[in-house]
């Protein structure tokens, strides 16, 4: 058993496991803080500063991000105080000033208030720069095939030299967190794009499954998951079966793999 | 020759970045060569040294010619003056008077209390054994003979406080990272300074880099480490060289290295290259950088003196900050705790720009009053001109008023008039500065060096530069000044790292103090400075128009007519608002409107 802390969101008493976030132990007590940049199977970094909260209690009053800040005993936590709701909104507002028309950031900001924005750019740009699909491809899958380029407010995500990745493995995990579809993959027949601000920026033949047909995954993206994947002793992974003939043989499925919640992305 | 009756001859040359910018080796070997020529080499054996940056950048090269223990100081000296030097002042005994330094190079230093600096332009920063004859590394053997608990003691009561940026008590930091459980852990220096304008941190490590590298001594003794880093941007060429000079010359003496000082001690310290972003002067953004990933800010929700470079207890101090602690072992806390005011201890320095006569480095007592700074040691505002503020503490300091010019110069009394130590940049700006435009130029800086990782400064920075830029175009509305207002606001309370909760400072403290000249800006349509071109006219008053012509045959859009000897006109339409013929007018003629 973990060690239980105990400490206060919105009035309500609630005990967490010790080393969880601020973040969780809201969720789990029903409790809503708006994220963006969050995501279950990535280390939080904190950026989008939606979730912020108000601190007091055991430590000296001060806001701070909930998905970084972890649980501890006698902590005191509002996440709806005025003060945290107008810096809320006006964060919304300003990523709306880029992406005024990004349908995930809209249905998020009609939830906390926000109709429109004072900041409108003139740009349209569905990419909101939360970092999932850097993170993701760099801390989970290990290719390093997108990165962040420039810095301040022309920071923004692309692959190598903003060419056609070479280190792109075609396994669609980008474009599976992205929160917004700024990055989007296509399967078409036997192709597979991967693409960003209509810019394809991988593009992969698919391989066939040996058992039923179907065109399922790059030869590329095969070959890494058979070098990283974690095989359980007499289990091979057999080449070329698409996830579902496999999960129709005998054999236990390739438990782990180290994606973060075990699932093969896109296959 | 040979009528000369000196003994001993000693020339130092500044050779700090501007000094060598200026031409300081080839003084050098002109002095060599001359002191040849004249046989004085064979006779004397006169030492021609290098020396570091003594302040007075405007007037290098600076040479001491000090013959039998008096010396003289000569300014803009050039290889073709050292003949006459070496020939009239120290063969013939007459300094030559007329390329002596000026009045103003006294005032300039009569103010200043010279203690990190005290070394710089005395000697040679490549020699280890002036720095020791000097005193140097005394204070390391000594308190390597203490307990880490006594130094640290020792550093807390002297009230020395960071010379980075926020002023924290350096050892009470110590402290924690002494605290901090884990067997591995890390002194850093600090040597980024990405502020523009600042120099401070480049002239100690130019001008006397050993006192750097005890600091650092003496910080991992008490601290318990085995292995430092200077943190250096790789624009500081010649401080990267000095350094790394200092560094080999300090392990040959065994003051670095294993067993270090002949005691069981093992004390090493490598100089880490940076890339020159401004953000990697960040603490967790110098770690990330040090880790040799994208130097980006991270949370601080856990001290870096707990959890820092690789995961492992760091203390990371300014240079400025390590180069204070070898004379505070030395002389004791008492003694440096009586330098300064209540709560800011020892001295600090500042590097001195804008409109000011004399520009450079000056080390001042903390708590000394600005108005010394500005109008005694700085001369004063050029072409007698109205001051009108002074910006501190680097791009995202704020902006002092005149009312406030009384103000004691410590940590407190800038927070309290919203600016802030920062490194110690100062900028000092005249009555033809437009303090919406001085905003604007400070937060775009942050716009372009910001990491661009968190929303809100991102975004938000942004967004208050497009604000100020259209107030400044005369697009401002009523609406302007709330916006800006609830951006600064919100950009402070939830930006990842100080940079972004900074950022807004300028436009907060020019709306405080200068908030007429926005709403002369957004409601009269005027620019009060006549900086703002949108918002500027200029005209030329008749009555005070002499007809002389100057200002129609410099006007490079053709705008002015007139008779010779008649008052001229500026033609609005063609006059693209260059201030030329109002700057250059010598009867006070064209006005601004
Ligand atoms: C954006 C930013 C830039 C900074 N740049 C520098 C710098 O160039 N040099 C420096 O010593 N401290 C800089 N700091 C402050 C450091 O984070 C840190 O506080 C300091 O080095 C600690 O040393 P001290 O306690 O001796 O002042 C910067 C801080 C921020 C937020
Ligand atoms: S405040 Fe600015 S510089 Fe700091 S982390 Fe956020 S974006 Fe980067």
């Amino acid at each position: 058993m973990p060690t239980m802390i105990n400490l206060t969101i919105n009035g309500e008493k609630i005990a967490a496991p010790e080393g969880t976030s601020v973040l969780q132990a809201a969720r789990q007590a029903g409790i809503f803080i708006p994220t963006l940049c969050d995501y279950e199977a990535l280390e939080p970094e904190g950026t989008c500063r939606l979730c912020i909260v108000e601190l007091s209690g055991s430590i000296r009053p001060c806001i701070r991000v909930s998905c970084i800040q972890e649980v501890k005993e006698g902590l005191v936590v509002e996440t709806e105080t005025e003060r945290i709701i107008k810096n809320r909104r006006l964060i919304l507002e300003l990523l709306l000033g880029r992406s005024p028309y990004c349908r995930e950031l809209l249905d998020l900001a009609g939830k906390c208030g926000v109709m429109t924005s004072r900041f409108l750019t003139g740009e349209d740009d569905d990419c909101i720069r939360c970092g999932r699909c850097v993170r993701v491809c760099r801390d989970k899958i290990g290719a390093y095939a997108l990165c962040w380029v420039n810095r301040g407010y022309n920071r923004k995500v692309a692959t190598d030299f903003e060419r056609l990745s070479e280190y792109c493995i075609g396994c669609g995990s980008c474009a599976q967190v992205c929160p917004t579809g700024a990055i989007k993959m296509e399967d078409r027949g036997n192709q597979r794009r991967i693409y960003t601000w209509g810019q394809v920026v991988a593009r992969f033949e698919l391989e066939k499954c040996e058992k039923c047909g179907r065109y399922f995954a790059p030869r590329k993206y095969i070959d890494w998951m058979r070098r990283k994947a974690f095989k359980p002793k007499g289990i091979e992974l057999i080449d070329l079966i698409c996830p579902e003939c496999l999960r129709k043989t005998e054999r236990p499925a390739p438990a782990k793999v180290p994606f973060g919640n075990g699932a093969f992305p896109a296959w | 020759m040979g009528s000369t009756t000196a003994k001993e001859i000693v020339i130092s040359v500044c050779a700090g970045t501007g000094g060598v910018a200026a031409g300081g080796f080839n003084v050098i070997e002109a002095f060599k060569a001359e002191l040849d020529k004249n046989g004085l080499s064979a006779n004397y054996q006169p030492r021609v040294h290098k020396v570091g940056c003594r302040g007075f950048c405007a007037k290098d090269v600076l040479v001491d010619v000090q013959v039998d223990g008096k010396t003289e100081t000569y300014q803009f000296v050039t290889p073709e003056k050292v003949a006459p030097i070496v020939s009239e002042h120290i063969v013939g005994g007459k300094p030559v008077k007329k390329w002596l330094v000026k009045k103003d190079y006294h005032i300039f230093h009569d103010k200043q209390q010279k203690l990190v600096l005290a070394n710089c332009g005395q000697i040679d920063p490549e020699s280890i054994e002036e720095y020791i004859a000097a005193g140097g590394y005394r204070a390391a053997s000594k308190a390597l003979g203490m307990g880490p608990d006594e130094i640290i003691e020792i550093i807390k009561a002297s009230g020395l406080r960071g010379r980075g940026g926020g002023g924290f008590p350096t050892g009470i930091k110590w402290e924690s990272c002494r605290r901090a459980s884990g067997v591995v852990k890390y002194v850093l220096c600090n040597a980024d300074e990405g502020d523009p304008g600042a120099f401070m941190d480049r002239s100690i490590i130019e001008g006397n880099p050993h006192a750097v590298i005890e600091g650092m001594i003496i910080g991992a003794h008490a601290i318990g480490s085995v292995e430092g880093f200077v943190y250096i941007r790789a624009e500081y060429p010649l401080a990267v060289e000095r350094l790394r000079r200092a560094l080999e010359q300090a392990r040959e003496k065994h003051f670095l290295g294993k067993k270090i000082f002949g005691t069981e001690m093992d004390f090493d310290i490598k100089i880490v290259l940076g890339a020159g972003a401004f953000v990697c002067g960040e603490s967790t953004a110098l770690m990330t950088s040090i880790e040799d990933k994208a130097g980006e800010p991270r949370p601080k929700y856990v001290h870096t003196t707990d959890r820092g470079l690789w995961g492992k207890p760091s203390n990371l101090n300014n240079v400025e900050t390590w180069a204070n602690v070898p004379m505070i072992i030395e002389k004791g806390a008492k003694w440096y705790a009586g330098i300064g005011s209540e709560r800011s201890k020892g001295t600090k320095i500042f590097s001195l720009v804008g409109k000011i006569n004399n520009t450079g480095l000056v080390e001042v007592p903390m708590g000394i009053p600005l108005r010394d700074v500005i109008f005694k040691i700085g001369g004063g505002i050029p072409k007698k001109k109205q001051f009108k503020a002074v910006q501190t503490g680097g791009p995202s300091g704020g902006c002092i008023p005149a009312s406030l010019l009384d103000m004691p110069l410590d940590y407190e009394h800038l927070s309290e008039a919203g600016s802030m130590m920062g490194s110690g940049g100062m900028i000092v700006m005249d009555e033809d500065t437009c303090m919406v435009d001085v905003s604007k130029y400070f937060l775009q800086f942050c716009v372009d060096e910001g990491c661009g990782q968190c929303t809100p400064c991102r975004e938000g920075v942004f967004q208050m530069v497009r604000l100020l830029n259209e107030i400044t175009e005369g697009k401002g509305t009523e609406k302007h000044i709330g916006l800006l207002e609830e951006l600064a606001a919100t950009i402070k309370d939830t930006s990842l790292c100080a940079l972004g909760t900074s950022a807004p400072n300028p436009v907060i403290s020019t709306l405080r103090y200068f908030r007429d000249e926005y709403e002369a800006h957004i409601f009269d349509k005027h620019c009060p400075a006549g900086v703002c071109k949108a918002l500027t006219h200029f005209y030329i008053d008749a009555d005070k128009c002499t007809g002389c012509t100057l200002c129609a045959r410099n006007c490079p859009a053709g705008a002015i007519t007139g008779e010779k000897k008649e008052p001229h006109v500026i033609d609005q339409d063609k006059c693209i608002v260059c201030r030329i013929c109002y700057e250059n007018c010598k009867f006070g003629a064209v006005q601004k409107g």
